[in-house]
């Protein structure tokens, strides 16, 4: 069942008075899409990390009904998975099964339900005959697969994904959309891809400089040439290619 | 990046790959103590300790080269210790002549052959195995679980280090016409430190994920070990030649050399 996402006033920052996040304020519905659009170190994926209670902020981060901190961390964890940039900085374990084995077994479930919770994973993610496998032996879309594999088998409410596009060839991007599409948990994607974005979210979010500059659906976000060119998403490059290339 | 510079033999069919790894822990961690227990300055058992581990070593199929560049590398640090003691009553006592330290030179000997065969057994154990089957083992044995976690980490981290050393040096190396001319300290010094700074970060994020999944101090394993009669009969087999070549040596001369 997808929980929903209520963010408020959240701050943080690595070092003092240097804001990275500064006083974000959102809400996501349960089941929805939303994709996070801003510059380089915006602070994008330092608010993803608050939704699983890596970091924490000041402010209310609220997954569903649990609010995030340090009394609840098993809870957030259970219900929030993240996916990481990086395949390799997701997949530590000698063997697939065994990563992908890593979080049910955390949470309490038996070998062999966790060995059930293994293969149903793998039959659902396309990666049949990989148990065995070593995560650095495969390729980058099959190690992006494993990854997502990693959370889904902890069956989270939420998953928030850190640039799920990048350093994937188009037919894996495909593949990647697809599969975002199918799934039935709420879904928060950061991403500077934002042509595979706009045909996963139905609501975009931009943040520049720590702050939340706007919100809404994407039809009217990804219009709004001045909102993206101030965000350092000019996109006019895009269209241009577009035009010159795809148009019949 | 593709390595495999722990794992390298792991895939080896041989009888002491087939054994199970609790069954390979208990023998080796023996076999180690009866010959540090060796008393001080006795050589010929060790002989035919040695001769047991090479046995042991071909069994295996593991490469002698392989297992003696390992024991190349930690050889100054064995030779350094060892030397040490009879240097050590040289500048604390008058002596004649260095004939009159024989006998220190003896424990030095020792020390360093019962060091190097500790080395050859352990490099034949961690090659005879995955690492992380070694460490399901420990975790079995019930070791104690802050080494099972600081093993498992240093095996995991161990591979980002070398990434990162991998990969600065191929950004050096696609800038260099050659052999470095100008600034080598320098340019040595700052990629250590780059290396170092980038590994601390990545094993951040590594750390990042690894909580995100629930992890709470303790690596889960999924695998189910099992000890077949014949582990037991050759570990038991393997000890008891061990414990019999070390008793023998004290129960009254049976080693005519000595």
């Amino acid at each position: 069942m997808p929980a929903g996402i209520h963010i408020k006033n959240l701050t943080f920052s690595y070092a003092p008075d240097k804001p990275v996040l500064n006083n974000v304020s959102l809400d996501i519905n349960p089941g929805e899409k939303l994709g996070i659009i801003g510059p380089s170190g915006a602070g994008k994926s330092t608010l993803l990390l608050h939704l699983n209670g890596i970091l924490t902020g000041s402010g209310v981060v609220r997954i569903g009904e649990t609010v995030v901190g340090k009394k609840s961390l098993s809870e957030i964890r259970r219900k929030v998975g993240l996916v990481f940039q990086n395949p390799d900085d997701q997949l530590f374990n000698p063997t697939v099964e065994e990563d992908i084995a890593f979080g049910p077994l955390n949470f309490g479930l038996s070998i062999e339900e966790t060995d059930r919770k293994v293969q149903d994973t793998l039959r659902a993610m396309n990666l049949e005959g990989f148990e065995k496998y070593e995560s650095h032996h495969l390729s980058m879309g099959e190690r992006k697969r494993v990854a997502l594999a990693t959370v889904l088998a902890i069956n989270p409410e939420v998953i928030a994904f850190d640039e799920p596009f990048s350093s994937l060839d188009p037919a894996m991007v495909l593949q990647l959309i697809t599969l975002i599409n199918g799934l039935e948990a709420t879904l928060v994607i950061v991403s500077q891809s934002i042509l595979p974005l706009i045909s996963c979210c139905e609501r975009i979010a931009v943040i520049n400089k720590g702050e939340l500059v706007a919100v809404g659906p994407r039809d009217e976000i990804i219009k709004d040439r001045e909102l993206m060119r101030s965000s350092g998403m000019d996109l006019s490059f895009y269209t241009k290619i577009c035009r010159e290339y795809f148009t019949e | 990046m593709k390595h495999s510079f722990i794992d390298k033999y792991s895939d080896l069919e041989s009888p002491v790959h087939s054994l199970d790894p609790r069954v390979k822990l208990i023998a080796v961690f023996s076999a180690i103590i009866i010959i540090v227990s060796e008393p001080r300055g006795e050589i010929i058992p060790l002989v035919f300790y040695a001769l047991l581990i090479f046995i042991l070593v071909l069994l295996s199929r593991v490469p002698t080269g392989f297992i003696l560049s390992r024991c190349l590398i930690v050889s100054p640090f064995i030779l350094a210790a060892a030397a040490f003691y009879p240097i050590s009553i040289m500048l604390t006592e008058n002596y004649q002549s260095l004939q009159s330290l024989r006998p220190e030179f003896k424990v030095a000997v020792s020390v360093a052959v019962k060091a190097l065969l500790s080395v050859v057994l352990l490099t034949v154990l961690v090659s005879s195995d995955k690492f992380h089957n070694l460490l399901l083992g420990m975790r079995r044995l019930k070791m104690p679980k802050l080494i099972g976690i600081l093993s498992a980490l240093m095996y995991r981290y161990i591979f980002i280090l070398y990434d990162e050393a991998l990969r600065t040096t191929r950004a050096r190396d696609s800038r260099t016409p050659g052999k470095l001319r100008t600034g080598k300290l320098k340019t040595f010094g700052n990629q250590s430190a780059l290396i170092f700074l980038r590994s601390w970060e990545r094993s951040q994020t590594i750390h990042n994920s690894m909580l995100s999944r629930g992890f709470e101090g303790e690596f889960p394993g999924m695998r189910k070990l099992s000890v077949r009669r014949t582990d037991i009969f050759y570990s038991l087999f393997f000890i008891i030649i061990f414990l019999a070549i070390r008793l023998t040596n004290h129960s009254g001369g049976c080693f005519p050399f000595n």
